[in-house]
């Protein structure tokens, strides 16, 4: 058991080849804890991160463990960016119950964690008959779902709420408290504030085994052949979890990746779209989102696309599937079909033929918990998630949880000068910091200072993907044409390693083949 | 009250195109120019062009005529400017513009934010290439080995890195061949060029001229999608022809889009979807006192002596302008 001093935990890296300073390296178990861990959390996504997290302000002693070279960077990177009310969610799951709770931790959490969080609200939008007849049934769902501060619009209403929407428009719904995140800190900020808790983590390493899952201490075996010893495990690898529940003995279930491919609008439409846009799902279509991002572009978006488990292609995006976001989106706002779109990504959500939000105590085995399904509002649920599994596990497996004072539930502010708005902003701090005055990435005005603070920050970032979701740095107008050389120098200069050696998001995405 | 500086001319932008209006105003008698430049050093994207016996001179930077290096080109630009009067600012992003009231807010690591006046000011900002959405023909995955032909020129001859040997090129226009060339000199095998036109963009003796240079690219045109296989590395590419071209590494030397944000964002007109900024005969913007030069026109690729005479001309106006007394 961990003592109460607050020491950090440690952050390594299973990385093969020179791409990493020696620090960071994982070379064997004795660089992590000596005594087995009370838990083995499989899955940095925002699920596993969130509950790193809310067991770190507890005395235990707790690693974190995930395949990819950043947290966050499964199904968690790519989503809507929406901190939903669950005001449309199933009634009475446990799902809506999560959603709806969440929503209320989200305002303040979102402070404590120097997310940047907007509450914008959402107006749901009715084209025709066909969706104007539902409004009531959707209205009735809401308040069902205890989600009572909506309104019924007149067509009147919605145009005034939003300019420029399909002239069509019958009616709508006001839903004041759905909101804008930025999807990409959420991962970050729970599993920074968890290592500074003193949470160990460890990154690429993927678990292959498990060796005497029925035994008090278990070894989770990792690519590599090395065992992490631990006295309880849970699992919430997303779309990786059905593979590791094989091995031990834990109920079937079917997983397979949904794909949801986005387009992202230029900041010149900044102004375009200020709340988010809802379509009502119909016979045909279930519908395109539009939604202001938190950095003042616009996305629209999702498709529903499945795919096989292990698809490779999954997060490929198609013209098709893109021409039928424009052509959704603008039927719900017709501008945007004309407004410059500057890039595209595929998120894709874990879906599960067992139903959402599967949750499975010593599943297969003591001490083990299996938790799978969290489709697309597992980023709004996740801080209630958290908190509801570890009621489980104290219930359901023993889990002993002593508070420990010796711990922190915040970032700190003074790490985070651009955690809202740009750090030129602030009077006189370039005079502290001049790289601050140095704009790297022209296009989302990044300064040099904010490049090396990521470099710098807790989980030692150093791939291109991790630092462009700290820093927003290539994800403007221009992908990168002006910048990337920049902040690959940048990463070789300050981890000290060569410059064809810096990856994309891990070995084997090396970006320079020279 | 944060710093405040009023100038006569304030020019944003220092590639040859910028640096052209600079000395063609310093040259009919202006005073108080000022050339403000993002980067820590003047030239734009020919200053990447290194003078070294791995590289080649390539017809961007042509010079009366004569093929040079684009760091010689720039050498001699900056010679001409230390001899002039011309005020550079270095290191420093312009955030927005106020058209109405003349007025630059900038950023750089000396001075914090500040602010310029002019009376005239002159948008020399280039152009960049197309992104994959925006080239909207290409598909598949979004791997890491994916360049700008920028980003090509600041390995090959700033760092010496050769990011890839078996180039696939989407676009066809001089950029590209001359991409082709400066890696089959750095001993990349011939490139495959990509294009949905039928034909290359560049004309027949300038691709012969880099012939001479041993580089022979495949041209593939009429490809209307090419599909980028390869997850975290692309490894080869699907052309709609049904065609598979391996590779290990793709450069986009696509159309160029004019960097005319700063415009488009602070109401001076600009076309959609092409960002070409409307100008009148004067190349002026659609506000008094603003001006446009170089590649940020919109007339797609330029090299960097027309961009130089273009600012020369586009000085002449500036200084009708001034003279007018509006």
């Amino acid at each position: 058991m961990k003592d109460d001093s607050n020491s950090q935990g440690k952050i390594l890296y299973s990385w093969d080849g020179d791409g990493i300073k020696d620090e960071l390296r994982f070379k064997k178990t004795t660089q992590l804890n000596k005594e087995p861990y009370d838990i083995i959390i499989i899955g940095a996504g925002v699920v596993g991160c969130a509950l790193a997290f809310k067991l770190s302000l507890y005395k235990l002693r707790i690693l974190l463990v995930d395949k990819n070279y950043d947290v966050g960077e499964g199904t968690s990177k790519g989503s809507s960016a929406i901190i939903h009310t669950g005001f449309d969610a199933p009634v009475g799951t446990l799902e809506s119950q999560l959603v709806t709770k969440a929503s209320k931790l989200w305002p303040q959490l979102a402070k404590n964690l120097k997310i940047p969080f907007e509450e914008c609200g959402a107006v749901l939008v009715a084209i025709d008959d066909e969706q104007y007849n539902q409004l009531d049934k959707i209205h009735q769902k809401s308040l069902d779902n205890g989600i009572s501060d909506v309104n019924i619009l007149s067509s009147e209403q919605v145009k005034e709420l939003v300019p420029d929407v399909n002239p069509d428009v019958r009616g709508g719904m006001f839903i004041p408290r759905e909101s804008i995140i930025d999807p990409f800190s959420i991962s970050i900020a729970f599993s920074e504030v968890a290592l500074t808790n003193g949470v160990d983590i460890l990154l690429g390493s993927e678990i292959v085994d498990v060796e005497n899952p029925d035994g008090e201490i278990k070894n989770l075996i990792t690519a590599k052949g090395q065992k992490l010893a631990t006295k309880m495990i849970v699992n919430v690898a997303g779309l990786g979890t059905s593979k590791i529940t094989e091995k031990y003995d834990g109920e079937f279930f079917d997983i397979n990746p949904r794909r949801g491919q986005f387009i992202i609008f230029d900041k010149i439409s900044r102004n375009a779209v200020k709340r988010i846009l809802l379509p009502i799902p119909t016979a045909q279509t279930k519908g395109v989102l539009v939604i202001p991002t938190i950095f003042g572009n616009i996305l629209a978006g999702p498709t529903a696309e499945d795919f096989p488990l292990d698809d490779q292609t999954a997060t490929d995006t198609t013209i098709d599937g893109l021409q039928a976001m424009i052509q959704g989106a603008s039927r719900l706002y017709p501008p945007l079909k004309d407004l410059p779109r500057i890039g595209t990504y595929a998120g894709i959500r874990c879906a599960c033929k067992q139903g959402t939000y599967q949750i499975r105590y010593n599943d297969g085995s003591k001490n083990i918990l299996t938790v799978s399904g969290i489709r697309s509002t597992g980023v709004t649920s996740s801080p209630a998630l958290a908190e509801y599994l570890i009621d489980g596990l104290a219930k359901n497996c023993g889990l002993k949880l002593t508070k420990n004072p010796n711990t922190v539930d915040s970032r700190p502010e003074s790490s985070f000068p651009s955690w809202w708005k740009r750090p030129f902003h602030i009077n006189n701090l370039i005079k502290k910091r001049p790289d601050y005055g140095r704009i790297i990435c022209n296009c989302e005005d990044v300064s040099q200072g904010e490049i090396v603070d990521a470099i710098n920050s807790p989980l030692r970032p150093f791939t291109l993907d991790a630092i462009k979701r700290r820093t927003m740095a290539r994800t403007g107008r221009c992908q990168g044409f002006d910048c990337t050389i920049k902040i690959t120098e940048l990463i070789s200069e300050y981890h000290n390693i060569p410059i064809n050696k810096i990856t994309k998001n891990g070995p084997g995405s090396e970006i320079l083949n020279g | 009250m944060a710093y405040q500086q009023n100038v006569n001319v304030a020019i944003i932008g220092a590639g040859p195109a910028g640096i052209g209006v600079a000395l063609g105003l310093a040259k009919q008698g202006v005073k108080s120019i000022l050339l403000i430049e993002r980067q820590e050093k003047i030239g734009g994207i020919p200053s990447l062009y290194k003078k070294k016996d791995s590289s080649i001179r390539t017809f961007l930077n042509l010079c009366r005529g004569r093929i040079l290096f684009g760091e010689e080109y720039v050498n001699r630009l900056n010679k001409k400017l230390i001899k002039s009067e011309v005020e550079i600012l270095l290191e420093s992003k312009v955030l927005d513009i106020s058209p109405k009231k003349n007025k630059l807010s900038l950023v750089n690591p000396d001075k914090g934010k500040f602010t310029i006046e002019a009376n005239g000011i002159v948008l020399a900002c280039g152009a960049r290439e197309n992104t994959l959405m925006e080239l909207g023909w290409i598909k598949g995955s979004r791997p890491g080995n994916i360049f700008f032909s920028k980003s090509l020129l600041e390995l090959l001859d700033q760092h010496a890195i050769l990011p890839l040997r078996k180039p696939v090129i989407i676009g066809s226009d001089l950029n590209a061949f001359a991409a082709a060339a400066k890696l089959k000199r750095s001993s990349a095998s011939n490139a495959n060029i990509i294009e949905n036109k039928r034909t290359s963009k560049t004309s027949f003796p300038k691709r012969f001229y880099f012939n001479l240079f041993n580089s022979k690219p495949n041209f593939h045109g009429n490809i209307e999608s090419v599909k980028i296989v390869g997850k975290h590395s692309a490894s080869a590419v699907e052309l709609s022809n049904g065609k598979i071209l391996d590779c290990d590494g793709i450069v986009l030397c696509g159309d160029l889009i004019p960097n005319s944000e700063l415009a488009l964002e602070n109401n001076l007109k600009v076309e959609v979807p092409s960002r070409k900024p409307v100008i009148g005969s004067d190349y002026q913007l659609s506000e008094p006192g603003w001006f446009v030069a170089g590649n940020m026109l919109g007339d797609g690729f330029n090299g960097a002596e027309w961009c130089y005479y273009n600012g020369l001309r586009v000085a002449k106006k500036v200084v009708h302008y001034l003279n007018s007394g509006k």
